[in-house]
């Protein structure tokens, strides 16, 4: 098992990688979803994100840039993950609640600049923590779409997300998928808790089996 | 067992300019920035235990069409942001540990989710959880990509000190200590100083019982 983060922006315009020297960013239309890893703005990766069938997947947190009232939706095959009270499609965690970097500036609804801003001194923390953790199963293909909201992001606004999430891979995955079945939450600690538990149940095995042995093969 | 850490400033002796942007710098034999005399690597009863990185961040604005710094980060005009847009990654032996979604080796932690120095501006949003086992006979390295050169100091390109610094926490366990880290390994116990001591009180309680039975 490991920790992973995947980091989105839109300096570079569109490129598959980041590059030395990168210039210029890429615009976002105003309430429509950017795909972060395959939506052709910013750097991007080269297939949609997708868990085989030994991987297991666990996102912890998401964050973005709170300017331009920007939001992070997670989806999982075709559903997402933050809906309206009725059940509405929604833009979903807003960079004001889950802001990237943590200490980032407020500046909600429009774009800033440095050296102008009259609000350099506000440092946003995060109002919101992703729990319960968002599970992918295996064989599930999921991504992360952001969503300015209160105006597009223009060619002169830098704006960035954040994607936290540890992947299970191997007897990880295994284990992971039993502690899902058993009702335990999926983190590294129960993944280790069970381990213990199967290292436990076979040294006890082996020993009835040898006390068995020495005492002439059982009754 | 010991704990330890790797500050590398990319400022100091021979500073990391253009030239190395867009490349993985070791941030100890790279030749940038100060660096150690060989590859870090653990001895047969060695085990090291990574349990935090860090690097400068960087912040993403509006346009600037200034050369000036927001929270003490220089403007990266052509780019819309300030920093020098910095990944660190861990590498043992050959793999890197940090991956794309798609599987990839990718750069690393961002300086804005693991920024080193942290401040009331920049937060970690990052917690290396589970920590990263260097097993005995390994080799180890931290790499740093940066991007922007233009974080630098405007006239020279090339980092002045504190402009681009990362750091590295990790505990060293030897001797006796590496065994018992091992063995926990195999138990399926994290790796950690409280678990190590519990390891050795019950050993200890072992012993005790022994000669009374």
């Amino acid at each position: 098992m490991r920790s992973q983060v995947y980091e989105w922006s839109n300096v570079g315009g569109n490129s598959t990688r980041r590059t030395a020297g990168d210039a210029g960013v890429g615009t976002v239309a105003s309430g429509v979803d950017l795909d972060i890893f395959i939506g052709g703005q910013g750097n991007n990766i080269t297939k949609p994100a997708e868990t085989t069938a030994t991987q297991f997947v666990v996102i912890e947190d998401v964050s973005c840039s709170p300017q331009l009232a920007g939001a992070l939706q997670i989806r999982i095959n075709t559903t997402d993950y933050f809906q309206n009270p009725d059940v509405t499609d929604q833009a979903g965690i807003p960079g004001l609640a889950s802001p990237y970097p943590r200490g980032a500036q407020n500046a909600s609804t429009t774009s800033f600049t440095p050296d102008t801003s009259t609000d350099d001194n506000t440092a946003l923390l995060a109002s919101f923590n992703l729990y319960p953790d968002v599970y992918v199963l295996p064989g599930q293909t999921w991504t992360v779409l952001y969503r300015p909201i209160s105006a597009a992001v223009a060619a002169t606004d830098g704006v960035a997300a954040f994607v936290k999430y540890t992947l299970y891979d191997g007897p990880d995955a295994l284990i992971a998928n039993k502690l899902l079945e058993m009702g335990v939450t999926v983190n590294p600690n129960n993944v280790d808790w069970y381990k213990r538990t199967l290292i436990e149940q076979q040294s006890a095995a082996a020993m009835a089996a040898t006390a068995a042995a020495a005492n002439g093969g059982g009754q | 067992m010991r704990s330890q850490v790797y500050e590398w400033d990319a400022g100091r002796d021979t500073a990391a300019s253009a030239t190395s942007t867009g490349s993985a710098l070791s941030i100890f034999i790279g030749g940038r920035g100060n660096n150690i005399t060989k590859p870090a690597e653990t001895t047969a009863t060695q085990f090291v235990v990574i349990e935090d990185i860090g690097i400068t961040p960087t912040a993403y604005h509006g346009a600037t069409g200034s050369s000036g710094t927001y929270r003490g980060l220089r403007h990266d005009t052509a780019a819309e942001c300030s920093g020098p847009r910095a990944y660190i990654q861990v590498r043992i032996n050959t793999t890197d540990y940090f991956l794309d979604p798609d599987n990839i080796g990718n750069d690393g932690i961002p300086g804005s989710a693991a920024p080193y120095p942290r401040s009331v501006f920049f937060q970690p949003s990052f917690n290396l959880y589970p920590d990263v086992y260097v097993l005995p006979g390994q080799t180890w390295d931290v790499l740093v990509t940066h991007y922007s050169a233009s974080g630098f100091a405007a006239s020279t390109a090339s980092a002045a000190a504190g402009e681009m610094q990362a750091f590295v926490k990790y505990t060293l366990y030897d001797g006796p200590d590496a065994l018992i880290a091992n063995k926990l390994l195999e138990m399926g116990v994290s790796v950690n100083p409280g678990n190590v001591d519990w390891y050795k009180r019950t050993l200890i309680s072992g012993a005790s019982a022994a000669p009374l039975a």
